[in-house]
């Protein structure tokens, strides 16, 4: 038996706000919003990458993005980062219009590309001195340190970033995304090179970040994190938002995440 | 092998028309064609000045310097070979998937190259040369010949790079050992012989006169010259693990009087790693430069005192604003799109790069300076050097942003550049020829150079920045 489409929430034009259920309720109060999007467009040729997507995140939100391969997931995450203009629509990340102030938007944010490219000439510590120094950071090194003990890769901070394995460099680009301690970060695919072992070790990380009032912004296709560690989650299928609710909502009716996404998924095709 | 090579002939069209549109990029060689054509139509102004065999001799030269340029463009260096073999180049690299040696890419890739820039090229500028040919009273037999003897210079130039830069790869030593040895003989015989090798440059004398024996010599040389660079050919030294202690920090701190040290720092450290200061300067530089200053040398006769020298100058800075395309062959603005780094700031730090850069041709102008007797004109050599790198590069920036090496394909881009240097160029010329103290006016091209960087600010600095 296919599962329950809730009614209520299957409309990717259902209105926000969210029902927020989070821990930190009382944080939330003080700036409810620290993404919020408006009607986002985005078009590239005649493919419409994002259509009419508005939603917004609340401040100490672990909030996950979902959805197959090509729904947007990426072109989202970089429009929220100023990384691309949107054709429509408006969105603003800690306060500030993404197309207006990129810079600004980027210096307060940690961000994950969905490609992992640190500069190929420099070693894996100089990069993390580099991004400390482009951001201001005091004593890189030692949080550098401490990353490279946490994620398990010392051995490989003389390396040129070209000659690192692809998981490696996934946990540099997860190093410079969080050396600066962003209230928010954006992260695109974060756990998909990452063995068990670190998965289960980022996932920690994660959930714990969030318990200290940070936000985080994850798309991932590993729906079984997403359920572990989201509050928030929204589902976008061809540039469209299906849903967006919580895992709390789904845990209540006794649902798993991965039956919902497929069912509505499956569902959406067919229309 | 065909087929990987029909694709890789497609996948090099696509990567230039889809950033351009086809329409844009296909209008490329048809400006070339154009330029040629009417080019042609001075002809017999030139021909009122410089003797016709001077003008067929600067015009192969410039085809060797073409093939020269390409080869370097594609090849130089570990990171060029990283990026079109590396993750960026499509096709090259997931050959390697497939069970084909490397030497086979390699050769394919090259003969690749070759295809397509002849196409691009050579073959619109002859084109255009053969059509104007009736008009101005030149057999169609002299076109077709110059087709022949042209592709061939183009063909010398691009094997010669291909050769030497993986002689370049295997080891420096030998590499300095070569180029030691080809710059002693043709000083030596100039000196001391007064031979000038320019005119023995087998494209050349096919030119002047046609013999099988001499055609097939020259096919001989190209043959032998790729033939070695395939066999030599290594990718190796992209699958080491290289490990470095940690620079960049030091650096960034010393060049605190930079706006942006650490942008500047790893400027720095790529030109050295990638090892392509060394390889860009010797092939993109000082060897094309070294066969101008053969050639230029021919004029001596001709032009008034000083001339050469300042006319060396010049296109010494024009060929110094390329150095513009060293520093921003490693950054794709998508590495730093995570980060707040703002185009203008990446813009600003490369204009930085650059001026350290600038030391190069300065020094360069000196060396020759005072190997020429020419000490008298070295301010004005200098100034007009210098003057003339920073225009174009501004020009360069304003034109093409961060990607000038992809960009400079765009028809609309490559008829603005040259059109605009082109007016500066002519009229500092002119100056310099009527007297070499009038060239320095060239410090007057700061001014519009800095207008233009001014504007490249405001045309760049946007979201969607085209990365490659
Ligand atoms: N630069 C681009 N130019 C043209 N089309 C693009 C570009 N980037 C993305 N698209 C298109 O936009 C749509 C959404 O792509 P996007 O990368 O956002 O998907 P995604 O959800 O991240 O997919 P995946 O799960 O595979 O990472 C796709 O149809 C894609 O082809
Ligand atoms: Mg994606």
């Amino acid at each position: 038996m296919p599962p329950q489409v809730p009614a209520d929430v299957s409309s990717g034009k259902m209105d926000i706000p969210l029902i927020h259920y989070s821990k930190n309720m009382s944080l939330m109060e003080n700036s409810p919003e620290i993404i919020k999007a408006l009607g986002l467009f985005k078009q590239y040729g005649d493919v419409t990458a994002i259509d009419n997507v508005s939603l917004s995140v609340g401040k100490g939100e672990l909030f996950g993005l979902l959805g197959p391969n090509g729904s947007g997931k990426t072109t989202m995450i970089k429009m929220l980062t100023g990384q691309v203009r949107p054709t429509g629509g408006s969105a603003t990340v800690l306060g500030l219009d993404v197309e207006k102030d990129p810079i600004g938007v980027r210096e307060r944010v940690g961000i994950i590309p969905e490609q992992e490219t640190p500069p190929s000439f420099l070693t894996a510590t100089e990069y993390l001195d580099f991004v400390g120094d482009v951001r201001h950071i005091e004593d890189v090194q030692k949080k550098a340190d401490w990353w490279f003990d946490f994620l398990d890769f010392s051995d490989k901070r003389d390396v040129l970033c070209k000659d690192l394995s692809r998981g490696t460099r996934q946990k540099l680009m997860f190093t410079q995304a969080f050396l600066h301690k962003p209230v928010l970060a954006l992260i695109d695919e974060p756990l998909i090179n990452f063995d068990p072992i670190m998965q289960h070790k980022v996932k920690d990380y994660l959930a714990e970040y969030v318990k200290a009032g940070n936000t985080i912004f994850i798309s991932t296709h590993i729906l079984q994190i997403a359920e572990e560690i989201c509050t928030g989650f929204a589902i976008l299928h061809k540039g469209k938002l299906l849903h967006t609710g919580t895992v709390a909502l789904l845990k209540e009716r006794d649902q798993h995440l991965d039956d919902f996404f497929l069912s509505l998924v499956q569902k959406d095709r067919h229309v | 092998m065909f087929k990987l090579f029909t694709n890789m002939l497609k996948e090099e069209w696509r990567i230039h028309s889809t950033i351009f549109g086809s329409l844009s990029f296909a209008l490329f060689p048809v400006m070339i064609f154009g330029i040629a054509f009417m080019g042609s139509f001075l002809l017999p102004l030139f021909r009122a000045v410089i003797p016709g065999g001077d003008l067929s001799m600067i015009v192969h030269a410039l085809f060797l310097l073409l093939g020269i340029m390409v080869g370097a463009f594609g090849l130089i260096g570990q990171e060029a070979m990283n990026r079109r073999f590396g993750q960026a180049s499509l096709l090259a690299y997931s050959a390697r998937s497939l069970p084909i040696s490397v030497q086979e890419i390699f050769c394919t890739f090259v003969i690749k190259d070759t295809v397509y820039y002849f196409c691009l090229w050579v073959l619109p500028f002859v084109g255009g040369f053969a059509l104007a040919s009736p008009f101005i009273g030149i057999p169609l037999s002299l076109p077709a010949l110059l087709l022949l003897t042209l592709t061939l210079a183009f063909l010398t130039g691009l094997s010669v790079v291909f050769f030497l830069s993986t002689v370049y790869a295997r080891s420096k030593l030998y590499l300095g050992v070569i180029l030691a040895l080809l710059l002693i003989s043709g000083a030596g015989l100039y000196l001391f012989a007064g031979i000038n090798i320019a005119l023995f440059f087998p494209p050349l004398m096919l030119f002047y006169s046609f013999s099988w024996v001499l055609f097939g010599f020259t096919c001989a040389v190209i043959l032998c010259l790729s033939a070695v660079a395939v066999l030599l050919f290594t990718s190796e030294y992209t699958d080491t693990a290289q490990r470095y202690s940690s620079v960049l920090a030091p650096i960034a701190q010393r060049l605190s009087f930079f706006p942006y040290p650490p942008l500047a720092a790893k400027d720095l450290i790529d030109l050295s790693r990638s090892g392509s200061f060394i390889g860009q300067t010797i092939f993109s530089f000082l060897i094309p430069l070294g066969l101008l200053w053969f050639l230029l040398s021919v004029l001596t006769r001709l032009l008034p005192p000083g001339g050469v020298l300042l006319l060396f100058a010049i296109l010494t800075g024009v060929i110094a604003s390329t150095m513009y395309t060293w520093i921003t062959a490693f950054d794709s603005y998508n590495s730093y799109t995570c980060l707040p780094v703002s185009v203008r700031a990446l813009l600003t730090s490369k204009i930085c790069s650059f001026t350290v850069l600038q030391l190069i041709p300065a020094a360069l102008i000196i060396v020759v300076s005072l190997l020429s007797n020419g000490v008298a004109y070295l301010i004005p050599a200098l100034v007009l050097c210098l003057s003339i790198s920073f225009f174009s590069l501004a020009v360069t920036v304003w034109q093409t942003g961060l990607s000038p090496s992809v960009m400079v394909y765009d028809a609309k881009v490559l008829v603005t550049y040259l059109f605009v240097l082109g007016i500066a160029l002519i009229v500092l010329i002119a100056l310099s020829f009527m007297n070499p103290y009038y060239s320095l006016a060239s410090v007057l091209l700061f001014l519009p150079g800095w207008l233009f960087v001014r504007e490249s600010f405001m045309k760049w600095d946007i979201l969607d920045q085209p990365t490659f």
